[in-house]
């Protein structure tokens, strides 16, 4: 075996009392694909934040192609060789691609006059997009008209562009669909195959098993073992993960869709431009609805029209009794929790604490008179939430800024869980949840249909879909283009066939 | 798992809390050892300072939750002008003491008011209404001002009509009460909560079902009843108004609540208390200053010097915060 590009020695890293880090020892070799899973809060993304000049160890060595590596900050880590996608958006809203793309090199492009030769700045970004195999986004656009899954290649095509040695990629392929997955699974072999190396983390163990060589396993801050490809086995991983094998069912064992006759949501021929074509959909008491498709297929529109916060140009967005939704107030105020995709910017006040942005949701159900805001109930309340979603955290009083991506998603969940929300619009609620937590929340949802509840989710993940929906809808173009009940023989490659 | 011992952050956290009521007491001792120096009369320094403070506070403590949203309003010292203006107006048409009370309550709320209904209405941010409503509610209040009270530069009321509540018990009292009923929403109610939800993160808010406009023009009802109670408490201190009466406010407001330990951002952190320790920190600075520099040159310099105060402040507040933002 080769000698290995990256060498972390001892690293350990604290925040305060809480340590993130515990003596890790991580070798990557050039040429390979690692992967590195764990429970959420187990370290993943700290580790190779550290190596790509996020933030700084403790203490603990590390040595980068032979010398003492030390970077300053992320751009200097990438200037140096490493360079890393983060879990949740890393790009700037207010302008175009192009200048994503080039952010803090622009002067490149100026002339002796000092002006800005926008032509030439527009056609790098587009060619930096072809170059991780995107096609249809140029750099004149702006990143505010793009949707999640493109701003996330946006970034990977501003990280490959430095030509990096190691790429570190975190917990992104759940913000892709099966498209941008695809175009991120590509980019990697080829990368490999140059010689460079990338440090992949997901929560998906089969894609994990699937596109990595090595893979190792981090629990609470500890390395707890690596495997190499010919050691790969779920249930061995799976269970160095937790530090226990997992109990029960995953998703629902049943293979029978089932819901009651009372209609809790209804569609009927709703448009909204490119996105939303004739949609009729029904959502029924009782019932999960699984919506899936590429991205830009409209699912995540659908999730917005049905909460109120999009308005469609035609059709109507109704309860079962009639009732209108054509804002979030009124969904909010019938019940209707909202659960969006772009967690850090829709869902959560990171500079709040945890307790502020779960007891928001449920005000109503623990005030008193309705109104009175008493912090014993309040407390109680948020405790609650916490227990049952396992939010690792120091205190309900930790600012969400400061938690794990996966224990920030479960925040959002636990604040539409926890009030009493009889329709749920749940846009990719599992993304960066552990398998442990994911099977807490499959069965949280298992419990809410059993009450009556109506659910819609919309996921990227197809095994998620088929494993909880009594019925699933596939999106393509802004249509739905298959309707599927819930059966036994149902599979991926079904339903990927209706989608591209 | 819960963690009890302290670390870098909560202690951070704690400096950035109780710094505020640390300068308050410093300020307050310096400025007994000022006016002690010079040898003048300290309880009537106090006096002034208690004056011109409680202003600035009870103005201060409307205008939180204008800030916790996360905007704020430049207006506040025209509204108080323009209040005081319409109380002397009222009370010398009818010498009617309730008829001037509700006078100058009816214009601070109609102020504040058309403040967040014109942003509201013509979808632009409150603070640039504000910007307007300051150029014309000075424009009005100084009109009348200069037409009504010709030579004299000023319009005034009966001193004999407030002088018996012109003692601090009856402002304390008023400031109080304003401030309780105040703290009580801000903190102990869904509404108060919300505010500090929509500051933090407006988008976030609205998908949570929080309407922005109905909780804006709340926020401006209660500042607007700051500002009456401002232009009251000021009539009854100098029962006279000029054009330049409470002019500084809506400057210093801003500058005394982040002396308070406001975040300028608003949301989850803000702290209706900062406008009482920021209030009073403001005036005591201001008022050592110009003891101290003793000139005519005093105005400019004591701007100057809160000024850097005041970046300063900002700097220490937000430090602790910036560090250790991770897109995770
Ligand atoms: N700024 C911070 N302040 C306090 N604690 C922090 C901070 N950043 C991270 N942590 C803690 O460090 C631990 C490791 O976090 P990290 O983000 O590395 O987890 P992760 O493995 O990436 O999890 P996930 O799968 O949820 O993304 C967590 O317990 C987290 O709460
Ligand atoms: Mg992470």
């Amino acid at each position: 075996m080769s000698e290995p590009i990256l060498q972390m020695k001892n690293i350990n890293k604290k925040f305060g009392s809480v340590i993130a880090l515990k003596d890790v020892n991580l070798d990557v070799y050039p040429g390979e694909i690692r992967g590195l899973i764990g429970e959420n809060g187990s370290g993943k993304s700290t580790i190779s934040s550290i190596a790509a000049g996020m933030q700084k160890a403790t203490s603990g060595d590390m040595y980068f192609k032979g010398d003492k590596w030390q970077p300053s900050s992320m751009i200097d880590a990438l200037k140096g060789g490493i360079g890393m996608i983060v879990q949740e958006s890393g790009t700037i809203a207010g302008v175009t691609v192009a200048e994503n793309i080039f952010l803090g090199e622009i002067n490149q492009f100026k002339n002796k006059l000092g002006i800005i030769n926008r032509k030439l700045l527009n056609e790098k970004a587009t060619e930096a997009m072809r170059n991780i195999g995107v096609e249809d986004i140029t750099g004149d656009m702006p990143i505010a008209a793009l949707d999640f899954q493109t701003r996330k290649l946006v970034e990977i095509a501003k990280v490959v562009l430095k030509n990096p040695d190691i790429l570190v990629i975190d917990e992104t392929s759940t913000a892709l669909s099966h498209d941008g997955r695809s175009i991120m699974y590509r980019l990697m072999k080829k990368l490999r195959d140059e010689g460079k190396a990338i440090i992949f983390i997901s929560h998906d163990l089969e894609e994990i098993m699937e596109a990595c060589d090595t893979l190792t396993v981090l629990r609470d801050g500890n390395l707890i073992r690596t495997f190499t490809k010919d050691e790969f086995d779920a249930d061995a991983i799976r269970t160095s993960m937790i530090g226990r094998e997992l109990q029960g069912d995953y998703y629902r064992s049943d293979f029978t869709p089932s819901y009651m006759d009372e209609v809790a949501m209804e569609l009927t021929d709703v448009n909204l431009g490119e996105e939303l074509r004739n949609i009729n959909l029904t959502l029924h008491k009782g019932e999960i609805v699984g919506v899936g498709g590429l991205s830009g297929c409209g699912m995540h529109a659908l999730g917005k029209v049905m909460f109120g916060a999009a308005k469609p140009e035609s059709g109507k967005v109704a309860l079962g009794n009639g009732k209108k939704i054509d804002n979030p107030h009124t969904a909010v105020k019938n019940k209707i929790g909202y659960v969006s995709k772009d967690r850090d910017v829709e869902s959560l006040v990171l500079s709040a604490s945890i307790k502020d942005n779960i007891s928001v949701g449920g005000m109503d159900e623990y005030a008193l008179g309705g109104w009175l805001v008493t912090s014993k109930r309040e407390s109680e309340y948020v405790q609650n939430q916490i227990d049952t979603l396992s939010i690792k955290c120091s205190s309900a009083n930790q600012l969400t800024s400061q938690l794990s991506g996966g224990n920030k998603q479960k925040v959002v969940f636990g604040k539409w869980i926890g009030c009493g929300s009889e329709i749920l619009i749940l846009d990719c609620p599992t993304r960066g949840v552990d398998i442990g937590v994911k099977q807490a929340m499959y069965q949280l949802m298992m419990k809410l249909k059993s009450e009556g509840k109506a659910i819609l989710m919309i996921s990227e993940e197809l095994p998620e879909l088929i494993g909880m929906s009594d019925r699933i809808f596939i999106m393509k173009n802004g249509e739905i283009t298959h309707e599927f009940e819930r059966n036994a023989e149902l599979t991926d490659a079904n339903i990927i066939g209706y989608m591209i | 798992m819960k963690q009890t011992t302290f670390n870098r952050n909560k202690i951070g956290q704690l400096m950035v809390t109780i710094l505020p009521f640390v300068a308050l007491i410093v300020l307050f001792a310096l400025f007994v050892g000022v006016v002690s120096m010079k040898g003048y009369r300290l309880d009537m320094y106090l006096q002034i300072v208690f004056n011109e403070g409680v202003v600035l506070a009870v103005v201060a403590t409307g205008a939180i939750f204008i800030y916790t949203l996360g905007t704020f309003d430049i207006s506040l010292g025209a509204a108080t002008l323009f209040a005081a203006t319409m109380g002397v107006l009222a009370y010398n048409a009818t010498e009617n003491m309730a008829l001037m009370i509700l006078a100058i309550f009816a214009s601070g709320i109609i102020c504040s008011l058309l403040n967040s209904v014109l942003a509201s209405v013509f979808h632009i941010p409150a603070f640039v209404t504000t910007v307007a409503m300051m150029s014309v509610l000075t424009a009005v209040a100084s009109q009348i001002i200069t037409t009504k009270g010709g030579a004299l530069g000023g319009i005034s009321i009966p001193s004999v009509i407030v002088k018996d509540m012109d003692n601090p018990g009856f402002k304390i009292i008023l400031l109080a009460v304003f401030f309780l009923v105040c703290f009580f929403t801000f903190n102990l109610t869904k509404a108060g909560r919300r505010q500090k939800f929509i500051g933090g993160n407006p988008v976030c808010a609205a998908l949570t079902g929080i309407q922005f406009n109905k909780y804006t023009i709340l926020a401006f009802t209660i500042a607007g009843i700051g500002v009456g109670l401002g232009a009251f408490l000021t009539l009854v201190y100098t029962p006279s108004v000029t054009t330049t009466t409470a002019s500084s406010i809506g400057m210093n407001i801003f500058i005394a609540i982040v002396f308070g330990g406001m975040p300028i951002s608003g949301g989850a952190r803000s702290k209706i208390y900062a406008s009482l320790v920021g209030g009073f920190s403001f005036m005591l600075l201001n008022d050592i200053l110009e003891l101290v520099i003793d000139s005519s040159a005093a105005y400019g310099i004591t701007q100057l010097i809160s000024a850097v105060f005041f970046l300063a402040v900002v700097y220490v507040t937000s430090m602790n915060y910036r560090t250790q933002m991770l897109p995770r």
